[in-house]
Order: C-alpha cells, then structure tokens, then sequence
C-alpha cells in the first residue's frame, strides 16, 4: 500500500555523507518536516470541502436534519464533551484499539519470525493461518461475543486478529527475503543464531514490518468504530450510530470528523516512527 | 597472532548447478601458501578467484579436492580466517562503527577493548569523523576502506581480500597499499590477494599467481624476488610485470580463440 510514502519518508535521512555532524543528531530541515505533516497545498481542499458546506447549509440546499450547518456541529461537540461522555467514548475506543494492536502485532510479528526462520513452523501453522485469515475479523465478532460478552475484550480480540495477519505475513516475508549475501558475512564472522537473528535478519525485515505496522494501525482504528456500532454500548461507534438512529446528525458527524482527525494522526505517528526506525534506508530524492 | 596456518589446496574442483548443467569453476587447483606469505591472484574477470576464496574462508564445504590448514581440511569459517569481500558488504542498519563492531560480537574482551579497538581500525583507514554514518552515506572508496578496518580488527592468521581497492583513487590505493604491508609485516598475517592490477600484485606479494578461465585454473606461478621497499620504476620490477602481463594476454587469446571457434560452431 504505502510505498510512496515510504519512499517519501527515506528522503528524510538522506544527508551529504560529508556531514556525519547533522546525521548523529538526527536533526530534520523545515522540508522534511513540511513533508511530515503535510504543507499548506494539502489545507486547500479542506477548505474548500468546508466552505461548500457552510453555504450549502446557510442557503439550506439540503434540511438542516441531513446537513446541519458547523456551526451547530461545533455546539453538538461542546455539549457532548461537557455534558456527555465525549472524552470518555474516545478513551474507550482509543484503548481497545491501543490493546488491540499491542497484542495483534506483538504476536503477528513473533510468529512471523518463527515461522520465518523454521520452514517446519511456517508449514504447522500455514493451512490455519490461511484459513481463518479469510474469515473477515466481523464475521468472527459474533462468535466472540456469545463468548466473552459485549465488553472490550470480544472487540480487541477480533481486532488484534485483523492485525495479527498483515504483521505475520510482512515479516514472514521479510526474513524470507534477507540477503545471502548478509548471511554468509554473518557466517564469516560466526554470528550464533540469535546474533544473526538480531543484527542481520530482523532488521533486514525491519522495512516490511515498519510497512504493515503502520497499516495495521489505521485498520484496526476503522475497526473498532465498526465493532462498538455492532456491540456495546460505549466508544465512539456506538455513539455514531446511537447517532443515527436518534437522528441527531449533529453528533455523527462530531463523531465522524473525530474518527478522520484521530485516524490521520495516527498515520503521521507512524510514519515518523517508520522513518526513525528506517533511517538507515536510502530513498531517492522524489 | 600470525605466523601459524600452512594452507595447502589440493587439486580442488568445483562446479555449480547451472539449471540442469553442471559448470566446471576450478579444476585441479592446487597451492601452498606458506605462513606469513603474501600471494596474489591476477586472472581474467569469471576464471573462479571469488570462489576460490569462498571455499578458503569456508563458507563453502562442497568441493572437490582437499582444502587443508595445518593438515586438516577446512569445515567451515573461523575467526582465524579473515576475508574483504568483492562487495564491501556492510550491513546498510548498522552505522560505520557498528558494522567494524559486528566483527567483536563474539570476542571476549571488554566494551572498552572493544571500542578502543574499533577507533584504532577507524583511523588506521582514515575514516574519523564517519563513525556514526550509514553506509548508503559512504563513497565507495570509503566503503571499501570501512570492510578493510572490519576484517582487521580480528587479527586474523589468514587474510582473503577480494579486489579491496578496486573503488580506490591512485594516492589512497598506493596509501593503503602500503597500510597493507605495514600490517602484513607488523602482524605478520598471511595474505591472499585478489587483484586486477599487476602492479599493485608486485608491489605488494611474495608469489603471483596467474588464472585462466574455463574451467578456473592456475597458468602460471611468479616469485617476486624483488628486494623491498620495492620501486615501481626498477627495471625487475619492469621485467616481471612484462612476464605477468605476458601470462594473461596468452590465455586471453587463447579464449578469444574459443570463442570464435564456438562463434563458428554456431554458424555451421
Ligand atoms: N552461486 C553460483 N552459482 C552458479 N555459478 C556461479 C555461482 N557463483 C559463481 N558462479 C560462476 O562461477 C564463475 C566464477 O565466478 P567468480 O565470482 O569466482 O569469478 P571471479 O574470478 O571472481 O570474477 P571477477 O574478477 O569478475 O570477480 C563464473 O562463471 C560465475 O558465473
Ligand atoms: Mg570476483
């Protein structure tokens, strides 16, 4: 998916190798950080979106119930941060999600690296792996909540499912394809399997595994809005289709503009956490 | 320290699954390198020097013949056997002084040996001020230079180094050159050396030997008897470059020769 923006994000680490100075401290110009959180072009089109509903609302093009103006938005935003339990939904979500990737990715990426050094382990495992992988993680909430209830659990079990996959096959696949070259220097050197496991081929799957990590964070943020409006009663996806079915436009769309904002800030999180981890990469100047 | 390992090679062969064919690299290789020794390799790209090195360091167990060090024959690499590869081979997510660390990782000695060990290798390449940089942030040369300082900092009996200042300039190659002799003479490491410039095999070797190709073998065995310091403009020197030189335009010939025939072979 995100191959561009990895590429995009190498160039940051590129510097004149005559200046080993400005790579210790890690140091990024004003461009790199331009490019990180998004230079004002990338502003325009949101204005526009939200100039379109500000008049769309004032000349009343579509009813107030379906479109109500943002400035009736912003007040739905005020009343359900003091008087309801905005901040408390959000804390919810945010912890299932927070778990939920822990744990998803936690085990993706410690059986991938099983399964990536041991052929034998990658076999045990391949036939269920690729059996329930294709079973979507919202068909298996129903199951999972017969089982352990409406609570958080079920949710960041079924989440940590959907994030235990992309993580197990990027790593798998990135260990599979560490260098010969890399391993007969570790050879060379008579690295013991677990030196050449840390210094060689973890961090030569490191790339791929940055990849899936910061893929997975945005799938399991739309998750759980998908998972609490199916089950519970608290989060933010509860309280969007709570929402809808009170027909109070006003406080979906607070939700909705949280979830986008939160969602985006996420994958910026990430990214610079992928370019930190791949300083070492070199990208071409795009 | 050095001085100790007799490398013997016996008739060695080697070929390579090519898809169903079998290609003959070396055939009937045979060598002794004496401890302390500097021998060089000259040969024309492809005869099998890279792979001949392979099986010395050990990476490479499948073989014929008999690769043998101090009578017993080679199962695998060691710590004794130090080799610079073709490419320079430092691991893009370790920084300079990490990749020249990498060598340590199993030695016993303190976090401060280690560390003084690694500044020492730096400087011995020049590469101060560069030890926290990537390799992506390197020039060649100084790549090359970075994989020297790694095989080094072991101080190992046998050193294997594959074409190492092949990316140089003129005055850093001659300077390490030099650096190469100067370590030679102090640890008294014995040297094998895979060089396309003849001059540099004279300069730097005890014994030359030259390669031909298809399959890999050994033409020719030179011995440098030059006195040293050697003077690249002396008339020995002169002389045994001519013969060097002689040796492998013969075989070159010789394949261009082949070639042709096979060029025929092909329109007949
Ligand atoms: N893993 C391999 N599988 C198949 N063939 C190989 C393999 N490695 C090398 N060869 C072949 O062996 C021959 C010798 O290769 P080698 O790398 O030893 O040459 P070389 O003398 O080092 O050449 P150069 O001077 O260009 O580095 C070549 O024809 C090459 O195609
Ligand atoms: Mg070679």
């Amino acid at each position: 998916m995100s191959d561009l923006s990895v590429a995009a994000c190498l160039v940051d680490t590129k510097e004149p190798a005559g200046k080993p100075d400005a790579v210790r401290d890690g140091s990024f110009d004003i461009g790199s950080i331009t490019r990180r959180f998004g230079s004002p072009v990338g502003l325009i089109l949101p204005s526009l979106i939200f100039a379109l509903w500000q008049t769309a609302a004032s000349y009343q093009w579509v009813e107030p119930v379906f479109l109500p103006a943002p400035r009736k938005v912003l007040e739905a935003f005020w009343l359900m941060l003091t008087k309801q339990d905005l901040f408390f939904d959000f804390l919810a979500s945010m912890s299932i999600v927070g778990q939920a990737f822990v744990y998803g990715s936690a085990a993706g990426i410690g059986l991938g690296t099983a399964a990536g050094l041991s052929r034998k382990f990658e076999q045990f495992l391949g036939m269920t792996v690729d059996t329930i992988r294709h079973i979507p993680g919202i068909a298996w909430l129903p199951l999972i909540v017969l089982w352990l209830g409406i609570g958080a659990p079920a949710k960041i079990l079924v989440i940590a499912k959907s994030v235990f996959f992309p993580l197990f096959l990027n790593t798998l696949q990135g260990i599979r394809s560490v260098e010969k070259n890399y391993i007969e220097l570790g050879q060379v050197l008579l690295l013991t399997r677990r030196q050449m496991v840390r210094k060689v081929i973890l961090p030569s799957a490191m790339p791929n595994i940055m990849v899936s990590l910061r893929y997975s964070a945005g799938l399991s943020w739309a998750l759980v809005v998908v998972a609490e409006g199916l089950s519970g009663l608290e989060g933010l996806g509860f309280l969007i289709f709570r929402a809808q079915g009170l027909l109070l436009t006003d406080q979906l769309l607070v939700c909705m503009i949280i979830i986008g904002i939160i969602g985006f800030s996420i994958d910026r999180q990430m990214y610079a956490l992928q370019c930190r981890i791949l300083r070492w990469q070199q990208g071409f100047k795009g | 320290m050095g001085a100790s390992g007799k490398l013997e090679l016996r008739s060695v062969h080697k070929q390579y699954a090519v898809g169903r064919n079998m290609l003959q690299v070396l055939s009937g290789v045979s060598l002794d390198v004496g401890p302390g020794h500097f021998l060089s390799i000259v040969g024309p790209s492809g005869c099998g020097k890279s792979t001949l090195l392979r099986l010395v360091v050990g990476l490479d167990v499948d073989y014929g013949g008999d690769i043998l060090l101090d009578g017993n024959r080679i199962a695998g690499p060691s710590l004794a056997r130090g080799i610079v590869f073709q490419d320079h081979r430092l691991l893009p997510w370790l920084t300079l002084e990490q990749n020249i660390g990498l060598s340590l990782e199993n030695s016993d000695w303190s976090a401060r040996a280690k560390a003084d060990a690694i500044r020492e290798q730096i400087t011995l390449v020049r590469l101060s001020g560069f030890e926290k940089v990537y390799p992506h942030q390197l020039s060649g040369g100084m790549a090359q230079r970075a994989a020297i300082a790694r095989a080094l900092i072991n101080k190992p009996d046998i050193l294997l180094l594959d074409e190492p200042l092949g990316a140089l300039d003129a005055i850093t190659r001659i300077r390490l050159q030099e650096e190469l002799l100067r370590i030679w003479s102090v640890e008294g490491t014995t040297m094998i050396l895979v060089t396309h410039d003849v001059d540099e095999a004279i300069f730097l070797s005890n014994e030359i030997v030259v390669m031909s190709s298809n399959p890999g073998s050994i033409s020719k065995r030179f011995t440098v008897a030059l006195s040293s310091p050697r003077d690249r403009a002396s008339s020995g020197f002169i002389e045994l470059k001519r013969q060097i030189l002689a040796e492998l335009h013969l075989y070159q010939q010789k394949t261009e020769a082949v070639e042709d025939c096979v060029d025929m072979a092909a329109l007949i």
